[in-house]
């Protein structure tokens, strides 16, 4: 089934002749209406694989997707829809639901300021208006904008040629209503109806400063044998503008997304910069001094970064999980207002008394032979069932608490990657120093035979030796890995296997105790025999 | 937004100040005007602007100003009916009160002193002496430094030097054959004007089928608006001619898109290697705005859906990373788009439980080819996951190692998957000695194998590589 159809109309090779229609001029101004309905479905930044949000840098983004109720008569109209979220990726924009031809979609980034404003009347009348000392009385000159270059102003009148506000007098401008920009950036159609239309449009767009992530909380029990495990789902909206009781969903899941280019508005702040100004009191005179004519009131609003004002924490009703494609998808059970600068938390699950094992772990590294450092703890647990858990655990931070005499103390921070069901779950505890664990190691010994052989193939053998000393009340499970380095273990004094293709050794040391583990390790052999001995 | 600066061929205000010993004045309102636009993918952009112009006779100088802010002056031709060309000037010294100050040294400025008491004007003509760090005046026979002491004191300049413009300029000094309107066209290139696709593929998992819409999205940074332009883009850039693949640019999430590259012709009309589209209607490009025509809208073609693990050589990981979710369809005639693509963004849709569509990621194409197999990669699968584990290195010889790789595959989904699992970096003679499935040398770099994993289950990939070197 194929039912191609270029819209393009390829029509006539190269330009469109001067005969083509020019659409433009008679095409009547129309705006949508506000939504009658939003929905929002959040994305996580593609960069994070594991940890929380910033909410400095919201580098996720979101669906937005809004039913308005668009009037249009026939013939040729501009249909523009306001409101649409600040960061929007004018591209990814769909116009669904309208039963006229699209002829384009624009998006216009120019926006009104200071700055625009009197680059839109270089070569244009203004009144210049300034204000006389003492009697406060203010003259208005009739007067034409020269430039606006390189942060200065220059403006001609009858007496002659000027710049702005390098006199020491209160000196502006009175512009005229002509050839404004709009105030904000705004999205349109150009559309072509056979019939004046009544209808209700879908439009949906990506838009950036959005972003969400899990937050874990996990307590330990006394024993540190099981721990409960709960989370937040938190969604934060960098945008000014606001979603009213929207359908909010957010999706799991490492999602591709580059964003988009966005033309660049060159027009900065208005600065009135005049000639050098020093003066004679000046001392030293510096060479490349420049005046910046500090002029309040006309530099545009400088972008900081968004300042979150509410943290909004919903009732406790938990989200719905769904499969989308190879992702997971959460749906807020109820609609809610997405705010501008806002990050919202809702509950994402609980569960208690999941089983847990606690393990110390070291990596042995030849490099790091001498010294003694100390073991890292981790819970271990799988997500299924029989361990309280089996649903896609979405990433995010998480913290581990633990109760001491009643008393919640938070234990170690860390974050959570994408977890799917049946997958083994590892939580950091971060290091223990009553674990330290020791590895000393004899110099290469080549053996009499390989001696003869180039030092490249020549196998080597070394002794190393582990102890691993355990200052706490309570005996410990260790497992020590050896680092990949291209040995083999030709010996040991205790039992070891492969874990994910490294040699680890499993010990238990008793409390207050020291164990010592002695093996030797094999560089080079070679399993065939050697050919050619050059 | 209307264009602010129109078409002129002096500034009026220049004329105004009475300067232009050289300059003839001509004007023509923007009715007589029309332009052309061909647009690279590039952010490059070719503009013809052809209007009719009044030119005397002899020598004069014809001044523009709406150009794109960003020409490259150097492209710059102009061509006119009895018109020979004496010199083309680009001015780019700008007009500023700084630079105005320092054309005046040596020349006379009138000072006008405010009396901060009473408001009262008083007006001095002074010389400038010097305007380095501060400005020296010499007023009679005195010396003095302006606003030295802090008092309001304005400075009113009798004229703008000659090349000091409010925007770059662009200035052709001509020679008319005789007096006379007639059609000139200047033509340049630009960069700030750019062009790319994007499409919006809408993926039915019941029936395996997408949608796709493609538009031309058109950005304009140039500083400039381009009004009622007739517009011609042009899928390629002439800079570096056979796209953008070898760039060295970041990319993240990245595979290859193109599975087999198609052979088929279609009917797009061609410029050397170059596919066109133009645009249908004339059409106002206004600065710092994007732009979208719709050029591809075709509905039910047949789409896979599968898993991409690629691993690189030695690489192994404690931990399982997700195998890559991958769409892959065709762009022929039969079964296909039926279309060239050019390069863009394809943003993946797919319906969720309640019939919304939702965003499932997107994948960056080059210019594809008709008849190609496109395989494009979304993101991470949340549920199908690789683990892989380097076993053992064993060296069997100086210069011979045999490694003994084991992929741990996962799938927590309710239905069978199949994963290709690709692994890298065996250029040189690496042969692939044992391995429990079959697999394929997909070049001399990676072989790949299919490794079906059932609903909520694993499986398990070894293969043994012998390398030497």
């Amino acid at each position: 089934m194929l039912l191609a159809c270029a819209c393009g109309a390829p029509g006539s090779p190269g330009h469109a002749d001067d005969a083509a229609p020019a659409p433009e001029p008679g095409a009547a101004e129309v705006a949508a209406e506000p939504p009658a309905d939003v929905a929002v479905t959040v994305y996580r930044s593609p960069a994070r694989a594991r940890g929380s949000i910033d909410l400095n840098h919201l580098d996720g983004f979101a669906l937005v997707t809004e039913k308005r109720r668009v009037r249009l008569p026939a013939g040729v109209s501009r249909l523009r829809f306001d409101g649409v979220a600040d960061g929007i990726e004018a591209q990814s924009a769909i116009i669904s639901g309208l039963p006229a031809v699209i002829i384009e979609k624009n998006r216009d980034e120019k926006v009104l300021s200071p700055a625009a404003l009197l680059a839109a009347t270089v070569g244009k009348s203004v009144q210049l208006i300034r204000t006389l000392g003492k009697s406060g009385m203010t003259e208005r000159i009739p007067g034409k904008v020269l430039s606006d270059a390189g942060g200065g102003v220059l403006f001609s009148t009858a007496d002659g040629v000027e710049a702005l506000r390098c006199s020491g007098l209160p000196e502006t401008f009175g512009f005229e209503p002509a050839g404004m920009p709009a105030a904000h950036a705004s999205l349109s159609v150009l559309v072509r109806s056979p019939a004046a239309l009544d209808v209700d449009v879908t439009l949906s767009y990506l838009s950036r400063g959005f972003d969400w992530a899990a937050a874990y909380t996990a307590t330990l029990s006394a024993d540190e044998r099981e721990m409960d495990l709960g989370a937040w789902i938190t969604l934060a909206n960098s945008n000014g503008t606001s979603f009213a009781a929207a359908h909010t969903q957010v999706v799991a899941g490492r999602v591709a997304h580059e964003g988009a280019v966005v033309p660049v508005e060159w027009s900065g702040p208005l600065v009135a910069l005049c000639w050098p100004r020093g003066s004679t009191s000046d001392v030293p005179p510096l060479e490349l001094r420049i005046a910046a004519a500090a002029s309040p009131g006309t530099r545009t609003a400088t972008l900081m970064a968004p300042r979150m004002q509410f943290v909004t924490v919903t009732a406790q009703r938990k989200v719905t999980e769904e499969q989308l494609g190879d992702l997971k998808l959460y749906r807020v059970p109820e609609r809610t207002t997405v705010s501008g600068r806002q990050s919202k938390q809702v509950r994402l699950l609980d569960r208690a008394a999941v089983p847990v094992t606690l393990v110390y772990r070291a990596t042995l590294d030849r490099r790091e032979a001498g010294g003694s450092f100390a073991a890292r703890r981790v819970l271990r647990t799988v997500n299924d069932a029989a361990h309280h858990l089996g649903l896609p655990l979405p990433s995010g931070g998480l913290a581990v608490f633990a109760s001491q005499h009643g008393e919640r103390l938070l234990l170690h921070e860390s974050g959570m990657r994408d977890l799917a069901i049946n997958e083994a779950v590892e939580i950091e505890l971060g290091l223990a120093p009553d674990v330290q664990v020791a590895l000393m190691h004899d110099d290469l010994d080549a053996s009499a035979a390989a001696a003869q052989l180039p030092p490249r193939a020549a196998p080597r053998e070394q002794s190393e030796r582990v102890e691993i000393s355990n200052a706490r009340t309570a005996p410990v499970r260790i497992e020590l890995s050896l680092s990949d380095d291209g040995s083999e273990v030709s010996r040991a004094d205790h039992p070891w296997s492969r874990q994910n293709g490294r040699p680890t050794f499993r010990v238990t040391v008793p409390a207050g105790k020291s164990a010592v583990i002695l093996y030797r390790l094999r560089y080079g052999a070679t399993a065939r025999a050697e050919s050619v001995v050059r | 937004m209307s264009n602010t600066r129109c078409w002129r061929v002096n500034l009026d205000h220049f004329a105004l100040l009475g300067l232009g010993a050289l300059s003839s004045l001509a004007n023509a309102g923007p009715a007589d005007r029309s332009i052309a636009l061909t647009i690279y993918n590039g952010d490059l952009a070719l503009v013809q602007d052809r209007r009719d112009i009044e030119v005397k006779e002899g020598r004069q100088r014809l001044e523009f100003q709406d150009v794109s802010a960003q020409i490259r002056p150097e492209t710059v031709t102009l061509t006119a009916a009895d018109l020979s060309i004496v010199e083309q000037n680009f001015d780019f010294d700008l007009l500023t009160p700084a630079k105005l100050m320092e054309k005046a040294v040596g020349q006379d400025v009138t000072i006008v002193r405010v009396n901060p008491a009473t408001g009262a004007e008083t007006s001095v003509q002074a010389q400038v002496l010097a305007a380095n760090g501060g400005v020296v005046l010499k007023i009679g026979q005195r010396i003095e430094v302006l606003r030295d002491d802090g008092l309001p004191a304005r400075v009113i300049f009798d004229k703008v030097p000659d090349n000091l413009r409010a925007r770059p300029t662009l200035s052709v000094t001509v020679l008319g054959k005789h007096a006379g309107t007639r059609q000139a066209t200047l033509s340049y290139l630009t960069p700030g004007l750019g062009w790319k696709a994007d499409y919006v593929a809408s993926f039915d998992e019941g029936s395996g089928k997408i949608d796709v819409q493609g538009w031309v999205t058109l950005t304009n940074s140039s500083g400039t608006s381009y009004e009622n332009a007739s517009t011609l883009l042009v899928a390629g850039s002439p800079d570096e001619a056979g796209g953008d693949a070898g760039q060295g640019s970041y990319r993240p999430l990245r595979h290859s898109t193109l599975e087999t590259p198609g052979t088929e012709a279609g009917s797009r009309e061609r410029l050397g290697d170059f596919y066109l589209y133009p645009l249908a209607e004339r059409t106002t490009i206004a600065d710092a705005q994007t732009k979208q025509v719709s050029f591809l809208d075709v509905h039910g073609i047949p789409a896979e859906h599968g898993y991409e693990f690629r691993n690189h050589w030695l690489a192994a990981s404690d931990t399982a990373a997700s195998a890559h979710s991958v769409y892959s369809f065709s762009s022929g005639a039969q079964a296909g788009l039926g279309d060239q693509l050019p390069a863009g963004v394809v943003r993946f849709y797919m319906h969720d439980k309640h019939g919304d569509p939702q965003f499932i990621g997107e994948s960056r194409i080059d210019a594809t080819p008709m008849g190609s197999t496109l395989s494009l990669s979304t993101g991470d699968a949340f549920d199908v996951k690789v683990k892989p584990i380097l076993v053992k290195r064993t060296r069997l010889s100086t210069f011979d190692w045999q490694t003994d790789m084991s992929y741990e595959l996962s799938n927590a989904l309710p239905r069978d998957v199949v994963v290709n699992v690709v692994q890298d970096g065996l250029w040189g003679d690496t042969r692939i000695t044992g391995t429990s499935l079959k697999s394929v040398r997909r070049s001399a770099d990676t072989a790949q194998w299919a490794v079906p994993v059932p609903a909520n289950g694993t499986a398990t990939l070894t293969a043994s590589f012998e390398t030497r070197y």
